[in-house]
């Protein structure tokens, strides 16, 4: 009766001990980054011997940091918008077109997801310098596009997959013309799926080193390559401050995120 | 005193503020086939998990020849049991199912190999050994779930609703099976149904629960033809009730006066009744005729509708005071005046009628 | 919005331009470069530094999944059953792990595995060690980072499996009379078994082509493929070598995805996310 969380007696006692260790060690580095940030060692030292606010003025003090986040947020901004759109458009081709080798085309468009991002970098890269897009934002959102399409197209067509298509074809019945039927009908009942793309999209984007590495030159950074680059010189506590408000940020998103399927649920 | 062979006494089992079964205490003999029949929720699937292994009980005992099986963890009972739903292992064949209990007893191979084809000729799924679950129906996965549960010959076959998920010519063919496997293997078999008439079919006694109680243990004629309560009465079989003022008792025959005001003798009590005191009188659509017989009882009703159902015929007719009853006379019994609707007196023996309070 | 193949364009624009020609362009550029010829290959091939590299990463990637099953086995099989409460919880700690930022959580295990870092010094205090443990710029701190980062990766599509298990069939395999053990190794663990594969070859995958974790935790010493990619690329500027050298991580990874589509098909390996 392995499948009986009741009846496990001491095994459960020691699977749900393990389980609580593993938690331990996700959560380790996320609430030792925040606590760092507040720490007053220079040199990481923990526990530190005091608290400062002094690494967030730092932070705030230094333009770059800013100009880093606003960067990638303006690049995210734009890949979410466009990976959803181009993904809500595939979405639909794949679920519902009728044409032959539809399910390569899938494998296809799902590729950049499982293919390492190292070799897309490189390749987008090389690419780039030819057409003259290295170092520019429509380079970014172009490349970041690519990568972020897969986050987008598996929540819509999964959503859209669990859509009952009869109730469209009843909008239409009832004298909607067909783009209207899916606008007013199937794009609300699937928005939580869209609302998931739009949030992986931003992600993908938002949290991508490898492509950004290569692409960025001095005058175009996005945040992780501003970390990366503070990372290679020194672990400055300053990167802990930044860390500590992504991490703000992360479970905002994801207070945002089970809010609404609360809602969507009720 | 002969020891029982299985025994359930003072079972008790909560589940917070609710109460699952109440003291239900039954003692089965070796060899019988045991039903418990009763409405979901009224503790009949909680007794039989008891028994299994899979609930601890607040409190009672259940024991095997003496000896009690609580302390002791499902795998070590030796039961076998078939489930509502099939629990086939999946990624075992026919045949690796059947073995499955007597692997991991680390029986010989031989000894294995005899056995599951043993098994699989009880079943009659000869030619299925090598498939997987997933291609089979659902009634041959019920039938490997049997012979899974019978092929360590446990002592006691516990059945769970076995047959629900399967359609109504499929259950009767496996009723079939079921009857003809206890008789050939004398293993003692707790069924646990909501179905009435499986209970009726198959077992040599059944145990109506309701809300965690035992109504009534009996034989299936026990509890059609001298049902201890009316819930018995109205759970077995179909019945009319008729409200009653019961006027006397004598010799274990009740006399009543009906809402129409006519008075009946002879009627069968099991209880005491005090003069005066409200009753409702029990007759089977069956026991309804349209002739007068010597002993018979009459009714005054109206007609209402006749329908024909083959070898009985359904009447739905009206008191004089409006009570609608069900009456199912044979259609040979039948003559066609009585098919229009019409005023008309039934008869019914009051031997075969029951008396209970409002 | 049509419903055919035409809303499908603007996607594959995207793919086939962007993705599609600049891999090939950089095929082509691992034999044309410096001079026609396979000899990119040759090399990669042919010298042991190379095959070290190799080695190392299809040893981290190994271990990593190795350790990642282990460890991700129980937690999903506790997540399968456990109280709904109590599971979201435990899902929201992971999915806060895998969703703050990469990097964040990639320095905070350069900071705790450090020679003065938290970890040493706890296992100094605690007695287990008296010399701190080498545990970052090699392989160690390269494993432990990168399990980190795979657990949720197993641990989420194991819940499916363990959560499709009707847990009847636990209970009908005690009653057939197998102990626990039996009933894990003979039932639990066989019908765990596509979950643990499909998600196991993910992490594989993913560990053999990842570059951020190995490049902060790892070695000079010790590199990774990845990480020796960019830096053909980005440093040496030899792009004949370094395309070459990513050609190989591609074909490799291909191949393993290809064996996964026969194993499980490929509507389960994309839909389930």
């Amino acid at each position: 009766m392995l499948l009986d969380y009741d009846r496990m007696g001491w095994l459960k006692i020691a699977l749900l001990g393990f389980t609580a260790l593993v938690a331990a060690f996700l959560l380790l580095p996320v609430v030792f980054i925040v606590l760092l940030s507040f720490g007053s060692s220079r040199w990481l030292a923990f526990p530190p011997p005091g608290w400062t606010l002094k690494w967030y003025r730092d932070l705030f003090a230094d333009p770059s940091w800013l100009e880093a986040a606003l960067t990638s947020a303006r690049i995210a901004t734009m890949t979410a918008i466009l990976a959803v759109m181009i993904g809500l458009l595939a979405s639909f081709a794949l679920v519902r077109g009728q044409f032959r080798g539809r399910e390569i085309l899938r494998g296809l468009l799902l590729t950049p997801m499982v293919l390492p991002v190292v070799v897309f970098a490189i390749a987008i890269y090389a690419f780039f310098l030819r057409l003259g897009l290295g170092g520019t934002s429509i380079g970014f959102v172009i490349a970041h596009t690519v990568l972020a399409l897969p986050f987008a197209i598996i929540p819509i067509a999964t959503a859209l997959e669990g859509f009952d298509k009869s109730i469209e074809d009843a909008a239409i019945v009832c004298g909607a013309s067909p783009f209207e039927a899916r606008l007013r009908i199937t794009l609300p009942s699937i928005r939580i799926g869209i609302f998931s793309a739009a949030i992986f999209s931003f992600l993908a984007s938002w949290d991508e080193v490898v492509v950004a590495i290569f692409m960025a030159s001095p005058s175009l950074q996005t945040l992780p390559v501003k970390i990366w680059g503070s990372l290679r010189s020194d672990l400055s506590p300053v990167i802990a401050a930044a860390s500590s408000l992504l991490v703000g940020l992360t479970l905002a998103l994801m207070v945002v995120t089970a809010l609404l399927q609360r809602k969507v649920k009720t | 005193m002969i020891q029982p062979f299985l025994s359930i006494r003072k079972l008790h089992k909560a589940f917070g503020a609710f109460t699952a079964v109440h003291d239900v205490t039954l003692e089965i003999p070796r060899g019988e086939f045991l039903t418990f029949l009763g409405p979901s929720g009224s503790g009949k699937s909680t007794t039989l998990y008891a028994i299994a292994g899979f609930q601890d009980p607040s409190s009672g005992d259940v024991q095997l020849e003496g000896k009690s099986l609580l302390a002791i963890p499902s795998h070590k009972r030796s039961i076998g049991m078939v489930f509502q739903r099939y629990t086939l292992f999946p990624h075992l064949t026919v045949a690796e199912n059947i073995a499955f209990p007597l692997r991991v007893r680390r029986r010989p191979d031989a000894e294995v190999k005899k056995k599951v084809a043993d098994m699989l000729t009880l079943v009659r799924l000869e030619s299925f050994a090598a498939r997987l679950p997933g291609a089979l129906s659902g009634g041959q996965q019920q039938r490997v779930a049997l012979a899974r549960a019978l092929a360590y010959d446990p002592p006691i076959l516990l059945m769970d609703e076995p047959l629900s998920a399967l359609d109504k010519k499929l259950r009767e063919e496996i009723q079939a099976e079921i009857r003809r496997i206890h008789r050939e293997t004398g293993v003692t078999i707790l069924y646990v149904t909501h179905d009435q008439e499986e209970a009726l079919h198959l077992s040599d006694r059944i145990a109506l629960f309701r809300d965690g109680r035992i109504e009534q243990t009996g034989t299936g004629e026990d509890l059609y033809l001298r049902p201890a309560t009316d819930f018995v009465a109205g759970f077995i079989g179909n019945s009319n009730f008729l409200t009653a003022e019961h006027l006397e008792t004598a010799n274990g025959a009740a006399t009543i006066r009906l809402a129409d005001g006519s008075v009946v003798s002879g009627v069968s009590v099991n209880r005491t009744f005090d003069k005066g005191q409200k009753t409702r009188l029990m007759i089977r659509p069956e026991a309804f005729g349209m002739e007068r017989k010597p002993a018979s009882a009459e009714l005054a009703v109206e007609i209402v509708d006749v329908a024909f159902y083959g070898e009985r015929r359904r009447i739905v007719a009206r008191t004089a005071t409006g009570q609608e009853i069900d009456i199912r006379p044979t259609s040979a019994a039948m003559r066609s005046q009585d098919l229009t609707p019409c005023s008309r007196q039934v008869f019914f023996d009051p031997a075969a009628a029951f008396l209970f309070s409002a | 919005m049509p419903a055919g193949f035409n809303s499908l364009l603007p996607a594959l624009v995207l793919i086939v331009l962007f993705f599609v020609v600049p891999v090939l362009a950089l095929l082509l550029r691992s034999v044309t470069e410096p001079e026609p010829g396979l000899q990119n290959y040759a090399t990669l091939l042919g010298d042991g530094t190379y095959a070290r590299v190799f080695f190392n990463t299809f040893l981290v990637a190994a271990v990593v999944t190795a350790v990642t099953v282990v460890v991700a086995f129980p937690v999903a099989w506790m997540l399968a059953i456990m109280p709904s409460a109590l599971a979201s919880i435990i899902f929201g700690v992971i999915i806060l792990s895998m969703w703050t930022n990469l990097l964040t959580r990639t320095y905070a295990w350069m900071v705790l595995l450090q020679r003065t870092g938290v970890i040493n010094r706890a296992l100094l205090a605690i007695g287990i060690i008296d010399q701190p443990l080498p545990l970052i710029n090699n392989l160690t701190g390269v494993t432990i980072g990168m399990v980190y980062i795979m657990l949720p990766f197993m641990i989420l599509p194991l819940v499916g499996t363990l959560r499709a298990i009707d847990p009847m069939t636990l209970r009908a395999a005690a009653l057939c009379g197998a102990s626990p053990i039996q009933a894990f190794r003979r039932i639990l663990l066989p019908l765990s078994l596509p979950g643990l594969a499909a998600g196991g070859l993910m992490v594989f995958v993913m560990s053999l082509g990842y570059f951020v974790t190995p490049a902060l935790l790892g070695g000079t010493s010790n590199m990774m493929l990845a990480e020796m990619i960019a830096q053909m690329i980005q440093s040496l500027l030899n792009w004949g070598l370094g395309s070459a050298a990513a050609f190989i991580l591609l074909v490799v990874i291909m191949a393993l995805y290809a064996l996964q589509l026969r194993l499980v098909g490929a509507r389960r390996m994309t839909g389930g996310i």
